[in-house]
């Protein structure tokens, strides 16, 4: 049965052909869009190098301080991350714990030439909770870290920029009036990384002053890498009790009372950024899925229409046909599903040229280089998004005109005009 | 006629509903897009209040100072000293600290209470000098000298903006500013500059309020900016001159060097990509939607062809369908229009946002509607004049 509706889809869709290139061109623009959107989200936010345990690293990457008069959030500082985090690594459940700085913008110049870096202060367990793609060398060590050692692992792209290509483990790096050691090269990390990306990393203990040693809220983040996914609950919970911990020992009890945040995935602590600091929020992820999901259906409203608009007069050119089948007893529900079904392969070879168009657009980005350093591709999950999404459009689209078909009255159908 | 037209309209009022909601969505859509373009060129064609070519931005890293008050006044001492020893180069016309740098994302607002009504503005807190780096115009006054620091009231200027609202036509020169709050001291204006837009071209112009950071006699939030005017023509290998002499100065702080023109082109990429997709996206639903008018209306005037036929036949020339068709079109354009000016009437009725000044406003009307009509009527040309060709024998056989 399925087989002859498919048959007759693509007759139909050869039989009017404005109507089905306008019908496809929609689609696949609307489905291109989309795709590219998934693409650049699951750029940000999917497991991959250096984050490859994604699922089951948590970070805490702000910290709302609250009084009566005041409220200041940032990322946290080294001393509330040192004395409250960097203990839970020795939690059953907890495999490692680091602590990295934000991304600095930093200058060198090199024989009369400028250059821009962004550097990173990370601590030993960084390399560890991370993988890093070494191209040569190695990363340096938690004693490394611990005994203010100047040594720097660095990106490709600096290689390039400071010597040129050739080897660099050994050498020596300049930048911001420090020299580093070069220990190892990794592969870049582009800038949409949110918690590891920069052009170099070096120790924590080479900062210019001590004074971050003493500091609540100052530029560090914490990756709390669990042994397993199914701790995450526990680990949240685990670090909130310490938050409140922390709350009783706040250097300035007279103006900050309260503690606000929360040990968070990527995806959850780039939704809290977006909410307003100063209140316990249970389930931040939840709400910046809503806001993805509405921007999502806003979307593709429009599309919708313009394609029930299309179905609907291509139906009631298939007036007869329909009253003759109707006539011979088919039933309504037998209709909506063969209209559903040609519908959806009418969707499905938009979703294809979206694909294809989604790929170029991609490509395009990589090639301009809009965003420094991202390499986007098209990977099995993003095109498992992209089927899903299609069908989604496909039925929304196809159910009010499938219902407006199984209505028309034979009689009149078979006169070839509509109800 | 138009009466005769919106009840074909009627009779066809299911197909024809749906037209409409895609017409008053599209327009939505124009709507947006064109606001937020209106809104940067309005914004753009402004006086800035400030020359920002050959002014470079040093940003000073010295780590957070919630320290004690020693070490509050050592590192001005520094800031005191960096001024001095930038001040000497010979490229460098003019050397300031301010806490704010122009186009720079960020920044610093201030609620302040004026005869008991709260006026927001831009703050910034700047030293002796700011005025020639950044080229300011004073208007009224004078910029702060370092003798104000001893005063017991605390100088500041303030831009015409900020005058009109809280002194009207008045001269403010020499006046207090805001109510008195205790704990501090009471605010007096001693100059008044051109209305100063921080940031930059394409946003809108606002309220700003200088207030005066002494090197001589610290106090609050201090600085972490020097702007540096250098003379036209300095390459940008000054920069590690200058870096490197800074860095003689205060070794354990960090500095880097933003030429002003790059701060801005940043801010720019920063507003206008959203526009740039957004508008990329508009234009190829509005394709979509285009292509998607000509089909339906294409079909809807095939299953007329008996009624097209009818009045060819009774004697309407082939203009007066084509007419038809296009007037048809337009009062369904119309409705959808209206629908959609409706719900948008709904953002200044109810204050969401408060940044659209009225002309931008009505302009971003007026460019969306105008953008359907101009849709519609295109899209309805083909298959009117298709329609109109219709043979009237021909069509009162078809059956």
């Amino acid at each position: 049965m399925i087989k002859n509706y498919l048959k007759v889809a693509l007759k139909v869709l050869s039989r009017r052909k404005f109507f089905t290139f306008i019908s496809l061109f929609g689609i696949g623009v609307t489905l291109m869009v989309l795709l590219v959107a998934t693409a650049l989200l699951d750029y940000v936010f999917a497991a991959r190098t250096p984050e490859v345990h994604a699922d089951r690293m948590l970070g805490v990457y702000q910290l709302t301080m609250q009084g009566k008069d005041d409220t200041e959030t940032a990322p946290p500082g080294y001393a509330f991350l040192d004395r409250y985090v960097r203990p839970m690594a020795k939690l059953p459940s907890v495999e490692r714990v680091a602590l990295v700085t934000g991304s600095q913008t930093v200058v060198s110049y090199l024989d009369g030439r400028k250059i821009q870096s962004e550097l990173r202060r990370a601590d030993g367990e960084f390399w560890r909770v991370l993988a890093f793609d070494f191209v040569e060398g190695g990363p340096y060590t938690v004693a490394d870290d611990e005994a203010g050692h100047f040594l720097a692992v660095i990106s490709e792209t600096t290689r390039d920029r400071f010597f040129g290509g050739q080897a660099a483990v050994g050498k020596t790096i300049e930048v911001d009036g420090q020299r580093f050691r070069v220990v190892g090269v990794v592969r870049d990390v582009p800038v949409l990384r949110y918690s590891s990306s920069a052009d170099l990393w070096v120790p924590v203990t080479t900062a210019k002053t001590s004074a971050y040693k003493e500091e609540w809220l100052s530029g560090f983040y914490a990756l709390i890498l669990a042994r397993s996914r199914a701790d995450l609950p526990q680990i949240k919970a685990e670090f909130q009790s310490r938050l409140r911990e922390a709350e009783r020992h706040l250097p300035d009890p007279k103006t900050f009372q309260h503690l606000y945040t929360g040990a968070d995935t990527l995806f959850e602590g780039v939704a809290r950024m977006f909410l307003p600091a100063g209140k316990a929020v249970a389930n931040p992820g939840a709400r910046l899925r809503a806001v993805l999901l509405a921007l999502m259906l806003g979307f593709m409203l429009l599309p919708t229409i313009n394609l029930v608009n299309i179905n609907l007069s291509r139906i009631l050119d298939r007036a007869s046909e329909i009253g003759v089948r109707r006539a011979f007893g088919a039933s309504s529900r037998t209709l909506v599903g063969q209209f559903l079904i040609e519908n959806l392969v009418l969707t499905l070879i938009g979703a294809a040229i979206g694909l294809v168009l989604a790929l170029g657009v991609l490509h395009g980005f990589n090639v301009s280089g809009l965003i420094p350093q991202a390499h986007f591709a098209l990977n099995f999950r993003i095109f498992f998004y992209g089927l899903a999404i299609a069908v989604f459009f496909g039925l929304f689209s196809g159910v009010y005109p499938a219902w407006r078909m199984s209505k028309l009255r034979p009689v009149q159908a078979l006169r070839g005009r509509s109800a | 006629m138009t009466r005769h037209l919106l009840k074909l309209i009627w009779n066809r009022k299911r197909s024809n509903a749906l037209m409409i909601l895609e017409i008053c969505v599209s327009f939505l859509v124009v709507f947006m897009v064109a606001t937020l373009g209106l809104f940067f060129l309005d914004n753009y064609r402004l006086p800035l209040g400030f020359e920002w070519r050959n002014v470079w931005d040093v940003r000073i890293g010295m780590g957070r100072n919630e320290a004690n008050a020693g070490d509050a006044a050592a590192q001005q001492a520094f800031l005191a000293r960096l001024i001095q020893e930038v001040r000497s180069l010979e490229p460098v016309e003019a050397v300031a600290g301010s806490y704010v740098v122009p186009f720079d994302q960020g920044g610093w607002e201030g609620t302040y209470k004026v005869r008991g009504r709260s006026v927001e503005t831009g703050v910034d807190r700047a030293t002796v000098g700011l005025d020639k780096a950044l080229r300011l115009r004073l208007v009224a006054g004078r910029w702060f000298e370092e003798p104000d620091a001893a005063q017991s009231w605390e100088p500041v200027v303030i831009d015409q903006d900020l005058a009109r609202v809280v002194y009207g036509a008045a001269d403010p020169v020499g006046k207090a500013l805001f109510d008195p709050r205790p704990e501090e001291r009471q605010f007096r204006v001693v100059g008044v500059v051109s209305d100063f837009r921080k940031g930059g071209e394409l946003l809108p112009k606002g309220n700003f309020l200088f207030r005066f950071a002494s090197l001589d006699h610290p106090q609050g939030q201090s600085f972490r900016n020097l702007l540096v005017r250098v003379r036209p023509g300095t390459r940008a290998v000054f920069e590690e001159a200058l870096v490197k002499r800074m860095q003689e100065v205060a070794p354990d702080w960090s500095f880097e060097v933003r030429p002003l023109p790059q701060v801005r082109a940043t801010a720019f990429r920063f507003l206008l990509t959203p526009l740039i997709v957004a508008g990329t996206v508009a234009f190829f639903l509005l394709l979509m939607v285009g292509l998607g008018l000509i089909g339906v209306l294409w079909q809807n005037l095939l299953q007329r062809t008996r009624e097209i036929g009818l009045r060819r036949a009774a004697g309407a020339s082939r203009a007066s369908v084509h007419r038809q068709v296009l007037l048809e079109q337009i009062v369904l354009t119309s409705l959808g229009v209206l629908l959609g000016t409706l719900l948008v009437i709904q953002v200044p009725i109810l204050h969401l946002i408060g940044v659209l000044s009225p002309g931008v406003f009505t302009a971003g009307l007026l460019a969306a509607m105008a953008a359907m009509y101009l849709l519609s009527v295109l899209c309805a040309l083909y298959p009117s004049s298709l329609a109109s060709r219709v043979q009237p024998a021909e069509a009162l056989r078809y059956e």
